[in-house]
C-alpha cells in the first residue's frame, strides 16, 4: 500500500454498472520527504481510488493497487485497480509522530 | 518481492473489516544500492519486524487472502526478516 491524501472526489456519469454507487476519491501520494515534514503535501502522481471508509478531503488513507484492490468486491468481476484500505489516525516514524 | 526498510509505525482505527487486529508498518523500499525509495509503503506484518529492521516485502495477496479471507484488500506482506545480504563482493550484515 501506498499513503494518499483526499484531495477530492470523482462523479461519474455514466459509468460501468460496476461502479453504481461507489465513492471515488482523487488521491495526493506522499513522498518520504512530505511525511517528514509533516506540510500536509502529497508530491507524486495523482490518482483515483475507490473509497468505501469515507475519507474526507485532506484525510491520509493507505490504499491497495492492482487485482487486490478489487478483492473487497469478490466474487463479482469490477475493473477497480485502486482501494481506500484504511484511514490514517497517526504515524510513528522512529521517534517522531506525525498526525 | 522486493527488501524495504522498516520505519516506522501506522495507526488506523477505520480500515476495511478484514484488517481488524492487522499490524501496519511504515517501511521504504530498498534499491540494490542501498538506497531508499521516494515514497514510502504500509506493509502488513505478522512476523514482529522492528524499526529499522530489513524485511522481505511479498507484493502477492496470496497470503493475505489465505490469512485474511478473499474479500481483503492486503497485498504487501512482510513475508521474512533479513539476517544478511550478500551483494557482490561485500557481505552487509544487518
Amino acid at each position: 500500500m501506498r499513503l494518499g491524501i483526499v484531495r477530492g472526489h470523482v462523479t461519474l456519469s455514466p459509468a460501468v454498472a460496476a461502479y453504481r454507487g461507489k465513492t471515488l476519491v482523487v488521491l495526493e501520494p506522499v513522498t518520504m520527504e512530505n511525511l517528514n515534514a509533516r506540510n500536509g503535501l502529497g508530491g507524486g502522481k495523482s490518482l483515483v481510488a475507490v473509497d468505501e471508509l469515507g475519507a474526507a478531503e485532506g484525510q491520509m488513507v493507505a490504499f491497495t493497487e492492482g487485482r487486490e484492490a478489487a478483492n473487497p468486491f469478490w466474487p463479482d468481476a469490477v475493473p477497480v485497480d485502486a482501494y481506500c484500505t484504511l484511514i490514517v489516525d497517526s504515524i510513528n516514524i522512529h521517534a517522531k509522530t506525525v498526525s | 518481492m522486493f527488501l524495504a526498510r522498516i520505519g516506522g509505525t501506522v495507526v488506523a482505527a477505520v480500515k476495511h473489516p478484514t484488517l481488524d487486529g492487522c499490524r501496519f508498518l511504515l517501511a521504504q523500499r530498498l534499491e540494490a544500492d542501498g538506497s531508499a525509495g521516494l515514497e514510502p509503503i504500509v506493509v502488513v506484518d505478522w512476523l514482529g519486524a522492528g524499526n529499522g529492521a530489513i524485511v522481505l516485502v511479498s507484493t502477492d495477496g496470496d497470503i493475505a487472502r489465505t490469512r485474511l479471507g478473499n474479500t481483503t484488500p492486503a497485498r504487501m506482506v512482510v513475508v521474512g526478516i533479513l539476517d544478511s545480504v550478500q551483494s557482490h563482493a561485500s557481505a552487509r550484515q544487518e
